[in-house]
């Protein structure tokens, strides 16, 4: 088998910086990404830098990419690009699949920095070709120089919103209709779409852009059974982790958005100390990255990380009542009998569940995401319920007032993505 | 511009842009879609150069044909696979172009056609 004494799995800047101060401390490192190429997001933003080193702020976030690359060629870092860390089992043994075959890499710590994805709801028209996630925008714009549509819509308000109106804007697409709130939205079109209305607004569109946050994606640490806390800003169930990002696994660590970092200079802070930690440096090198770290993260985000310690006071709170922008949404997806707007939209797009059903299904008896996906299939398809976990942990809070803090996610088992069944037949020892 | 578009920029290219500049030109590559012969960018996923030529669909589902095209870009939706060279299932949001490759609009769960069939 082969072995590592540091893994760190995911790319972007939390993954870079880990893999760096790891090298650094002196550790063999192995970075794995599935992406052709590294940098994550830093491919694909344009955003001016903020908060890293003198030699990268003030560049645009993809202009990054490069000079971190070129630094981990510098470092030694064992650079693995498209390839998939799909499972992770006792003892530091990851799987990895590659175009060429899969491997399994026997590593002695392991940074998880595999960052987050688009947070996603339904509303009719959602799954028509030509509606797309922010960061699908964000990476055809940037990264391939293509625009999503020439009008588009944008669905969400916060910060991500504003940035891929700005992005669109710049490219010369035309942003034709803003909407807040999902749950006002419908797209329609023969077979794309053609025309998308919201709050008694209706416009010709050829593209609609879900721009509604982004949620943490810590597949790996959840795939070990982590213990996790829950965080009201986000929503959703984070890895509690230690001081220095260690969660309840022993040499398992998670940094960067995977964790719920706020922002890039926060990111990059926390895979520092995470690679640091994982490779034993001095406590002197630690204690320095704690401090950045500290200074990278707002008093709002400290005070949150504090909270999300195992075995601190405040562990896992459970918070009541929804609290969440998104309970409009809830309510009107809960609401509804069998034929209204929203009974017919695919909830779960792989397995074309609709809401309707999952609604049954939380008739008849379902309390938990599991209990849904058993009885309907939701969540069991390829994206392995990413898409479509957040909507059932709405809905059943707004039809049985369980809180959000209550409903655990779903199991997460390997493989994380699919994978050939022939990579597995060749598997190297 | 006049170059941009000689090497296959579609309507949708972006080609002058006020912080990345103009497109750069890249070596052009030869596909075929459903097909039909088209130009691609060297080293652009699957999913850019349909869409920069209006192509949006890349799927139809199991249940009632219902059409899907490229959503996530991250690789994780799956809603973009496509038959790529007589294999199915490939994520066209990850997967770059390459000269003669032949790419189907994916029906259903797919059908292997290539030498692993």
């Amino acid at each position: 088998m082969k072995s590592t004494a540091i893994a760190v799995i995911g790319a972007g800047p939390a993954g870079i910086a880990a893999a760096l101060a790891a090298a650094e401390a002196g550790a063999a490192v192995t970075l794995i990404d599935e992406h052709p190429a590294v940098g994550g997001q830093l491919r694909w933003r344009i955003a001016p830098l903020r908060g890293l080193d003198d030699a990268l702020d003030g560049l645009p976030v993809c202009r990054a990419a490069e000079t971190l690359h070129e630094r981990l060629a510098a470092a030694d870092v064992s650079v693995l690009t498209g390839a998939v860390a799909w499972g992770l089992f006792e003892d530091g043994c990851l799987a990895v699949a590659t175009p060429g075959g899969s491997f399994l890499l026997q590593a002695e710590k392991i940074v998880v920095a595999t960052g987050s994805v688009d947070l996603v709801l339904p509303f009719p028209g959602w799954t028509l070709p030509g509606v797309m996630t922010a960061r699908a925008a964000q990476i055809m714009l940037h990264l391939h120089r293509v625009l999503p549509g020439r009008r588009v819509a944008v669905v969400g308000e916060g910060p991500d919103a504003a940035e891929i109106v700005h992005d669109l804007e710049m490219a010369g697409a035309e942003v034709v209709l803003r909407a807040a709130d999902p749950a006002q939205v419908v797209a329609s079109g023969e077979g794309r779409v053609e025309r998308v209305s919201a709050n008694g607004e209706r416009r010709e569109a050829n593209a609609v852009v879900i721009a509604l946050g982004r949620q943490p994606d810590p597949e790996l640490a959840l795939q070990a059974q982590v213990d996790l806390g829950y965080s009201t800003r986000l929503d959703c169930h984070l890895p509690l982790r230690s001081e220095l990002l260690e969660t309840s696994r022993p040499g398992l660590y998670v940094a960067g958005e995977a964790a719920g970092a706020v922002d890039l200079a926060e990111s990059f802070a926390e895979g520092r100390l995470a690679g640091l930690a994982a490779a034993g440096a001095t406590l002197e090198r630690i204690a320095a990255a704690q401090e950045a770290l500290a200074r990278a993260r707002s008093p709002e985000r400290s005070a949150e990380v504090d909270r999300l310690r195992p075995g601190s006071p405040g562990e896992a709170r459970p918070e009541t009542g929804v609290g969440t922008p998104w309970a409009s949404w809830a309510e009107a997806a809960a609401a509804g009998g069998q034929d209204d707007a929203l009974a017919q939209v695919a909830l779960c797009r792989c397995e074309q569940v609709t809401i309707g059903e999952v609604r049954q299904a939380i008739e008849e008896g379902a309390v938990t995401i599991n209990d849904i996906k058993r009885r309907t299939r939701a969540g069991m398809g390829l994206c392995q319920g990413i898409f479509c976990a957040r909507a059932m942990a709405l809905l059943l809070h707004a039809s049985r007032g369980i809180p959000l803090s209550e409903i655990v996610p779903m199991t997460e088992r390997p493989p994380t993505r699919p994978i050939p069944l022939a990579s597995l037949v060749e598997v190297e020892e | 511009m006049d170059e941009a578009r000689s090497i296959g920029a579609g309507d949708l290219r972006v080609l002058h842009h006020p912080v990345l500049g103009d497109l750069p030109v890249s070596r052009p590559v030869q596909i075929t879609v459903d097909g039909q012969p088209l130009v691609a960018r060297e080293g652009e996923a699957i999913a850019a150069a349909l869409l920069a030529h209006g192509i949006l669909v890349c799927r139809t589902m199991p249940r009632g044909r219902e059409p899907r095209g490229l959503f996530c870009a991250l690789g994780r939706c799956t809603d973009c696979l496509m038959t790529v060279d007589g294999e199915p299932n490939v994520r066209a949001c990850l997967t770059p172009v390459r000269e003669g490759q032949d790419i189907w609009t994916q029906a259903g769960l797919g059908r292997w056609e290539g030498p692993a069939g």
